[in-house]
């Protein structure tokens, strides 16, 4: 992490990376079993995902999550073997459990202070699971050393003389394995080490351990980081094969393993030995048996190459249903962000150059039909594919920040001791992993939210005849090339009264003020602005709703409120779907080149001379299928010119916001409609209203790129409150 | 007598590559090698090891490993050598 050039450092990285997903996996699971899934893979994913996390913290020696995540899975164990059957508060200790370990994860990887007591209050609750037996043994410390220990069995091996019959008198239930390990260099890079594999393995039962080194290339020719070498084991112990397989479970896919006998000793050990150790013979070890997927040997033990996890077919044995349990992993490549991040740049560029040599051949005059233009065509058909190619590698499903928000739900309707339930629609949904990243902070703010204001307290739920357990709903979806994120509650709904009340009486707005029930909601994103009667934990502190809209906005998206006195309050967040590239209309307003998301044109016009109509001075309204849109002139709203009476003929862009209004704009011409790349106005520039970013056209002019519903929004009543309050404002203080 | 190669005290992946050059440019003579500040020893170094004691094995030279932990030999045993084998290049 710190250091790119440290291989254990992104090894380590990639356990986090790891862990993330397994954490996801662990959290589908609970939630499943929490909605009465009786499905046993369920319970075995997430008991397996606990173990995954145990097995790779170990192997970085980080004790407090080993610690942790093994007396969680020694409780989901029992849930596992039937044991233990949770009820309603059990999975709610095990959601606990599952969030803290999540922050046992986020404390090792960002190496932070780890909360003690928390785990130790968790693991004392998941023990008393446990009822007479007592808690979860502690683990060995030593367990998940990857060093050396003393072994408990005689390892002062003669290895030329094995002979195998040792352990002739031992109980019946003992058997002979004969198991062959041959590591891979993937083995290596995730952290894995045979030796503390071998070691695993002897420690089962009593072992004779060769090594296999016929494969070994002179030091000269060795490449140091791969392994040539490999293991054959023979192994007496009264361990089941699953248990032998369980050893090499981290290693699934990373390695060749076999495992044979199970009843009887080998034959001729002492040959085979020779012939194992032997550099000079090559063909050391007991043959592997040809590259059959599965085969069945006549002792009825299984020989299972392992593969990779999604090619491997696993065979159906009795007692291993955990380890069907795994999904089939996708096959994923990881990739660091920042290469990512060029390629979406490069491809920026080659949008440009695209549209510079697109001008170029406009301007040359060349025929539609020529070879020039039809190649061109082509390039810019590729062009776009591989825009929305790049564009599909960093979109990320809303999945993962869903699963935070429950955890969010979780937390907060225990601080307010409300009953909540969380329901999430959409999770599939995929957005640009920057726009995840950054939804996280405001998405919190609005389930703490809704949570707190927005859901009843639970007495007065049962008063009015609703459900005990308030419910927020959290969906995504994908509509007109725009991402909407919606949380609803079905409390109470906004008290617009009282709204208006607190902002009268911090001097927000005028106390003889008019406001439509839009405009009171509004108010809630006004800085400051906080209807509680009491600063909760959560919120209250009047600085949630303002920088959700914040924060929604330098995303380019946009906050609306849908709000039903009695029923409950939803808020919509439309984002953009990328941050990188948009389709555009580009158009000339007042000698300017500008750019209007294409999305939001819905038609074209050319102004008659009926169509307009004036409202009042100032107000204009164009006639449109029978009804009225209001009209603005792109050139006023932005500033680049004053009033000026709107013509006839003059071009018009019909536009529809996300709340389903329409507004049309008035324009000087249309360029063109083409694919622009975004470029981020940063910090340095004053942020406008109406400007979103800006982009680089084929002739190397900039042009701004607008945001329609923001112009409108600074012209129309909205807006104008907003306005009106600000400058109430500024003259109170 | 050549000075001994003391080996560094963490012989994992990071550290079979830089084993194998060391070694390289020691292979024209004995070599003993110190093993007082072995902690751990894995597989790559293992047969780096291996490689080197086979290639000084077939030019007539010997290696010597010394100073190895009980620990460490522990490790080895675990993986089917002992100091003693894996100097002379066999399991």
């Amino acid at each position: 992490m710190s250091d790119q050039n440290d291989p254990m450092a992104e090894i380590r990285a990639s356990f986090f990376i790891e862990c993330e997903e397994l954490m996801e996996a662990l959290q589908d699971g609970l939630q499943e079993l929490d909605d009465g899934s009786e499905d046993p893979e369920t319970i075995n994913v997430v008991f397996r995902a606990v173990h995954s996390i145990k097995g790779g913290a170990g192997a970085f020696g980080l004790e407090a999550l080993v610690r942790f995540a093994h007396r969680y899975e020694t409780v989901l164990d029992e849930v596992r073997n039937g044991s233990l059957h949770p009820d309603s508060e059990a999975m709610k200790l095990f959601f606990l459990a599952a969030d803290h370990l999540s922050d046992l994860i986020r404390a090792c990887r960002d190496e932070t202070e780890i909360n003690e007591s928390t785990s130790d209050e968790l693991l004392e609750r998941l023990d008393a699971l446990l009822g007479e037996e007592g808690g979860a043994e502690e683990i060995a410390p030593e367990e998940f050393e990857v060093q050396g220990l003393s072994l408990s069995l005689d390892l002062d091996l003669d290895l030329d003389t094995a002979t195998g019959d040792d352990g002739g008198d031992e109980a019946e239930s003992t058997a002979l394995y004969t198991i062959r390990f041959k590591p891979e260099q993937e083995l290596f890079a995730t952290g894995n080490e045979p030796a503390m594999l071998l070691r695993n393995l002897c420690d089962l039962g009593e072992a004779r351990v060769r090594c296999a080194f016929g494969d070994l290339p002179s030091l000269q020719d060795l490449a140091p980081e791969t392994p040539y070498v490999e293991w054959i084991v023979e192994l007496r112990t009264d361990a089941a094969e699953p248990e032998i397989r369980d050893i090499f479970e981290f290693v699934d896919g990373l390695c060749e393993l076999e495992i044979t006998g199970g009843t009887s000793p080998l034959p001729e050990p002492q040959a085979e030995a020779e012939a194992a150790t032997e550099p000079a013979l090559p063909e050391a070890a007991p043959p592997p048996p040809e590259p059959d997927p599965v085969a069945t040997t006549d002792t009825g033990a299984t020989i299972l190459p392992m593969g990779p996890r999604d090619a491997a077919p696993e065979p159906a044995r009795e007692g291993e249903g955990e380890r069907k349990a795994t999904p089939a992993a996708k096959s994923v490549v990881r990739v660091d962000l920042e290469r990512i991040e060029r390629l979406v740049n490069l491809v920026g560029e080659l949008v440009i150059n695209q549209a510079m040599l697109s001008q170029s051949l406009d301007e040359a005059g060349l025929s539609p039909h020529s070879d020039a233009m039809n190649g061109l065509e082509e390039f810019q058909r590729l062009t776009r594919d591989i825009q929305d190619s790049v564009m599909m590698i960093r979109a990320q499903p809303v999945k993962s920040l869903f699963q935070r928000m429950s955890r969010i739900v979780r937390e907060s309707s225990a601080a307010v001791d409300k009953e909540v339930r969380l329901i999430t629609e959409g999770e599939a949904t995929e957005v640009d992993k920057t726009v995840i990243e950054r939804l996280a902070d405001p998405l919190t703010h609005m389930i703490r939210n809704a949570v707190d204001h927005g859901l009843e307290a639970t007495e007065r739920r049962e008063e009015i005849g609703k459900s005990r357990a308030g419910t927020v709903t959290l969906t995504a979806a994908h509509r007109s090339g725009r991402v909407i994120i919606e949380v609803a509650d079905d409390g109470a709904g906004i008290n617009r009264k009282r709204v208006q009340e607190i902002a009268v009486t911090k001097g927000l707005i005028p106390a003889d003020a008019q406001l439509s029930d839009g405009e009171i909601d509004n108010l809630l994103f006004l800085p400051g602005f906080s209807t509680a009667k009491q600063v909760s934990n959560l919120s209250g502190r009047g600085v949630g709703m303002d920088v959700v809209k914040t924060s929604i906005q330098s995303l380019g998206g946009r906050i609306t409120i849908n709000s039903e006195p009695g029923k409950g309050t939803t808020f919509s967040i439309s984002l953009p779907l990328t941050l990188a590239v948009l389709d555009g209309m580009v158009v000339n307003v007042a000698n300017e080149t500008l750019v209007l998301p294409l999305n939001v044109v819905v038609e074209t016009l050319s102004l008659g001379t009926d169509d307009v109509q004036m409202l009042r001075p100032g107000n204009y309204v164009v006639r449109w299928r029978g009804g009225f849109v209001p009209l603005y002139d792109l050139g006023v709203m932005l500033g680049y010119r004053s009033h000026r009476q709107t013509d006839p003929g003059s071009i018009v862009l019909l536009i529809v916001l996300e709340d389903g209004s329409r507004a049309a704009l008035v324009i000087d011409g249309i360029q063109d409609q083409r694919q622009v790349v975004i470029k981020g106005l940063d910090d340095s520039f004053y942020r406008a209203p109406g400007i979103a970013a800006a982009t680089i056209l084929g002739d190397g002019q900039i042009a701004l790129i607008l945001d329609p519903a923001d112009v409108i929004s600074g012209m129309g009543h909205i807006r104008g409150t907003d306005l009106m309050l600000s400058e109430r404002k500024i003259a109170n203080e | 007598m050549t000075e001994p190669l003391v080996l560094q005290p963490k012989l994992d992946l990071p550290a079979a590559a830089p084993l194998a050059e060391e070694l390289k440019a020691r292979l024209d003579g004995d070599l003993v090698i110190d093993g007082k500040e072995v902690t751990q020893l894995g597989a790559l170094c293992l047969q780096v090891l291996l490689a080197a004691a086979i290639s000084l094995k077939g030019k007539g030279h010997r290696m010597t490993l010394t100073h190895f932990s009980d620990k460490v030999v522990e490790q080895l045993a675990q993986m089917g050598f002992s100091p003693e084998t894996l100097a002379e290049g066999r399991a």
